[in-house]
């Protein structure tokens, strides 16, 4: 349903006040995120502390909450109707004022429901299959709100120029119908952000003029700009550009020192926010990931329907930063090939991951089983991962069929949150079985879906002439191919570290002509750092506006390996006409969208955040 | 090795619980949207109900706000938050992108002004067109304190509401009449859909209807997966 959010028609003054409330707004639903987020964990305990515990043989006759042994006879327990487990009478709790009744993790799941919402947002999904889940209309204009507010608490030391964070917000635009509405209102909120911006600081002049730029057409304010881009043609952008880039630091810098104003706490929590990638298969990798195998995840593969459940104890030693995942067995598999439902062709193996990290180097294997739905293992994969990196990690735990032709079949996985996780608890030691869930269509909350955010600016420069020959009908004099694109790549973060919290991360950039021909260049690596800074400019010469058009940009960043053979991808991005193939359908639209931008407005730089995958 | 440790079962799950911060000291919570005509006394109904406050001065709302109220409910502490909206037609567009976050409608019109109860039906299909399927919806005619003026008759709006399937009250923000009961009655139908949705949709109950199983010796004779 198409829904046009527009503010365009209302004065400054209200869009103000409404932006106060939408603000409010989201201090609001930060403080129920958090408390839905530690229902769900408690639920995960629960779930975790009932099922069956280390050492203890199962045996399919005893209670699946309480481990009390069930007679053959007498006490025979019952089977849950919610989950299918066979409960002991204790752990059974009758919904008020009726015969019914749930097992107690049964009962909890209901109750978590209740108090998250869950039940009203499946029940809105019948008719809003699209939206997400605690989004609001509120959150998406102040996520592409967010950039500009900081920006605005810049001490205000004078930037030669600073343009807004104008495209920077990967907000789901898809899912607020026309965009090109939104985009207008979204601009109408930049304006308004302008004129906070210049009772902070006047020095910041530069945004509020882009801002009359792009409401008044590129025309009527060019003379300042125009100074500005034809030293920008003449000169070696590399050198001259970098050192004005430090305007743009706080946005980095934004989980210590920029959370002074109240508003600006939520900056991180829009960023939450962000599209996520849906898990559901292979089908959307483009040329980039293909080119790589490292995203194994990525790949294709079958599901099963998904049964069973793992056990498995994770430990972690404070002294060695060690972790250590002992995966013990599996029981109720469904079977990888549908249609020879025997244990003679079973062939399992345990993969995990410590999330976000999906790189090859971030895998570790079982051996696989052969012939049997209830697998044992029996064996220790190990990481080592420093402890302020751990609580920010994932285990990923999933079992795999290992079909003909390495054709791989996903049986379940367990997903669990460390941050949540006590090392020190010796409870959380032990053995447990882990109910094996179908990955979810949507994110699990929390689990980041994406390889990080990469902050780059972007410029068409063109041969002083006809300025507006872009929008000329095509073929009508089309200026010689003595065009320039200017990319710098500020910097990137949220991307998946190694264990030890670092990187050598250096990116690559590679236009690919409508002729496909490709343009590769690659930045120098910045060692040792989670949130690299490269501020390097690639410059792509001898392009046409009509060219780009129908060109498309792949920026990629790798962590650079020491033997320089197996440097490991940590995400991609592409801008072009196309969008992003490889992200979700709202970043495919955002990556359209700042693509026409940088071409609409030649010699402007437009600033982008472009979301990795 | 690490993994030789004790078993202590029951350390775990104290340590959640302990620490929720009074803010989030809820069972849950419901988002609750007031529709209705400019000045048909939305934000004093609001008010009255939040602060229980009243001005006679008309301030017209900037296209949305919202306040939050805990109450306790059915041995359970609902936090509601209630978005007010503008009327008019040129805050349409943002108040109606509020519609799908609304579990509830309080569709409000004046007694005293006949225009306003005419665009209840207006009101409706906007609901219908913005909101989930599902959405619970009390029609109320406000301002029900100045009888002396009153043009839409208690019947009028009663059918109105009948023929739209919503409940009815009549209400004054000013003198303080049926304001709470509007929120607590719209709470429970709230309620009452939440466990609807949760028990026709979950299998443990319509299974069960067959035939509860109560004792352990009564197991079901067939213990397929019911999943
Ligand atoms: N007599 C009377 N006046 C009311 C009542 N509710 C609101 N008003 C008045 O009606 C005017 C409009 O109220 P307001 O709440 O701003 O309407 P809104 O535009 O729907 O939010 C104000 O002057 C209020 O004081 C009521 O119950 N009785
Ligand atoms: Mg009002
Ligand atoms: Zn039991
Ligand atoms: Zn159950």
């Amino acid at each position: 349903m198409a829904q046009e959010v527009n503010l365009d028609s209302l004065k400054e003054l209200e869009r103000e006040a409404i932006l106060q409330v939408l603000y409010r707004d989201q201090a609001v639903q930060s403080i129920e995120e958090e408390r839905i987020r530690k229902l769900q964990t408690q639920l995960q305990h629960l779930r975790w502390k009932g099922a069956k515990s280390a050492g203890r043989e199962y045996t399919g006759k005893s209670c699946a909450r309480c481990q009390s042994v069930l007679g053959l006879l007498l006490h025979r327990g019952a089977v849950c109707q919610g989950c299918s487990h066979r409960v002991c009478s204790k752990c059974r709790v009758f919904l008020r004022g009726t015969h019914v009744w749930k097992c107690t993790v049964c009962f909890e799941d209901r109750n978590v429901k209740i108090k998250t919402g869950q039940w009203f947002f499946e029940e809105r999904a019948k008719k809003f299959p699209n939206e997400g889940k605690h989004e609001t209309v509120g959150a998406k204009l102040l996520q592409s709100y967010q950039k500009p507010s900081k920006i605005s608490v810049v001490p205000p030391t004078p930037p030669p120029f600073s343009k807004s964070q104008c495209g920077s917000s990967p907000g789901r635009l898809q899912e607020l119908g026309q965009f090109k509405g939104f985009n207008k209102s979204v601009e109408n909120l930049f304006l308004s952000v302008a004129t906070h911006i210049k009772k902070l600081s006047k020095s910041q002049n530069d945004m509020t003029s882009e801002k009359h730029l792009l409401a008044t057409g590129p025309r009527q304010h060019a003379g300042r700009t125009e100074r500005r881009s034809q030293s920008d043609t003449a000169v070696n952008v590399t050198t001259r550009k970098v050192p004005t880039l430090d305007v743009l630091k706080p946005l980095n810098q934004q989980d210590s020192k920029s959370a002074t104003l109240p508003v600006l706490k939520q900056g991180n929590h829009a960023a939450n926010l962000m599209p996520r990638r849906s898990f559901s298969g292979g089908s959307r990798h483009g040329s980039l990931i293909s080119i790589n195998s490292t995203c194994t995840e990525m790949g294709n593969f079958d599901n099963a329907n998904v049964t069973g459940e793992i056990e498995f104890a994770i430990g972690y030693c404070f002294k060695t930063h060690s972790l250590e995942i002992c995966i013990k067995a599996c029981k109720n598999l469904a079977y990888g090939e549908e249609k020879k439902k025997k244990e003679f062709f079973c062939k399992t193996y345990v993969k995990t991951y410590l999330l976000p990290d999906r790189s090859s180097q971030g895998k570790r294997k079982t051996v696989v089983q052969r012939n049997t739905v209830d697998p044992h293992f029996q064996e220790t994969l190990k990481y080592q991962v420093d402890p302020a990196q751990l609580v920010t990690r994932w285990l990923q735990v999933s079992v795999w069929h290992l079909g003909t032709l390495t054709r791989r079949v996903f049986l379940g996985e367990v997903i669990i949150p460390l941050a949540t996780w006590d090392f020190e608890d010796s409870a959380t030691q032990s053995f447990h079985w882990y109910p094996l869930r179908a990955k979810a269509e949507k994110h699990e909350d929390g689990v980041p879906q994406n390889n990080g955010e990469l902050a780059v600016r972007a410029k068409l420069v063109l041969p002083a002439g006809p300025r507006n020959s872009q929008q000329a009908p095509e073929g009508t004099d089309e200026p010689p191919p003595n065009g320039q694109l200017c990319l710098v790549v500020l910097g990137a973060k949220n991307l998946p570290v190694r264990s030890d919290g670092t990187l050598n991360s250096f990116v690559k950039g590679c236009l690919t002509l409508p002729d496909q021909q490709r343009l590769r260049l690659k930045s120098p690596v910045v060692k040792k750092q989670a949130c690299p800074q490269w501020k390097h400019s690639f410059v792509f010469s001898g392009v046409t506006a009509s060219q780009l058009r129908q060109a498309s940009l792949e920026l990629s960043v790798w962590d650079h390996a020491v033997f320089g053979v197996n440097d490991r991808l940590l995400g991609a991005a592409r801008l072009g006409p196309k969008g992003d193939a490889l992200g979700a359908a709202d970043s495919c639209a955002q990556s359209k969208l700042h693509w026409q931008k940088v071409l609409s407005s030649p010699n402007l730089w437009t600033d982008m955040t472009l979301t990795l995958h | 090795l690490f993994f030789p440790y004790p078993q202590m079962a029951s350390a775990t799950d104290s340590r959640y619980g302990q620490k929720e911060s009074s803010d989030q000291n809820f069972d849950y919570m419901f988002k609750i949207l007031i529709i209705g005509n400019s000045s048909v006394g939305k934000t004093s109904f609001l008010f009255r109900y939040a602060d229980d406050s009243f001005t006679p001065a008309f301030v017209s709302t900037v296209g949305i706000d919202f306040k939050v109220k805990t109450i306790y409910r059915n041995d359970k502490r609902i936090k509601l938050q209630i978005w007010d909206t503008a009327g008019q037609e040129r805050y349409r567009t943002i108040t109606t992108a509020y519609y799908r976050g609304a579990m509830g409608f309080i569709l409000m019109y004046d007694i005293t002004n006949e225009e306003s109860f005419n665009a209840v039906q207006d009101w409706s299909t906007q609901i219908k067109t913005y909101s989930w399927d599902n959405a619970q919806v009390l029609l109320v005619g406000n301002k029900c304190d100045m009888e002396d003026e009153r043009v839409v008759s208690s019947e009028r709006g009663r059918q109105l509401a009948d023929h739209l399937g919503f409940e009815f009250f009549e209400a004054s923000a000013k003198d303080n009449i049926n304001v709470k009961q509007t929120f607590e009655r719209l709470v429970d139908v709230i309620c009452e859909k939440m466990s609807e949705s949760l028990d026709t949709a979950d299998p443990a109950v319509t299974g069960a209807k067959q035939g509860p199983q109560l004792t352990d010796q009564q197991a079901p004779p067939h213990q397929d997966c019911a999943c």
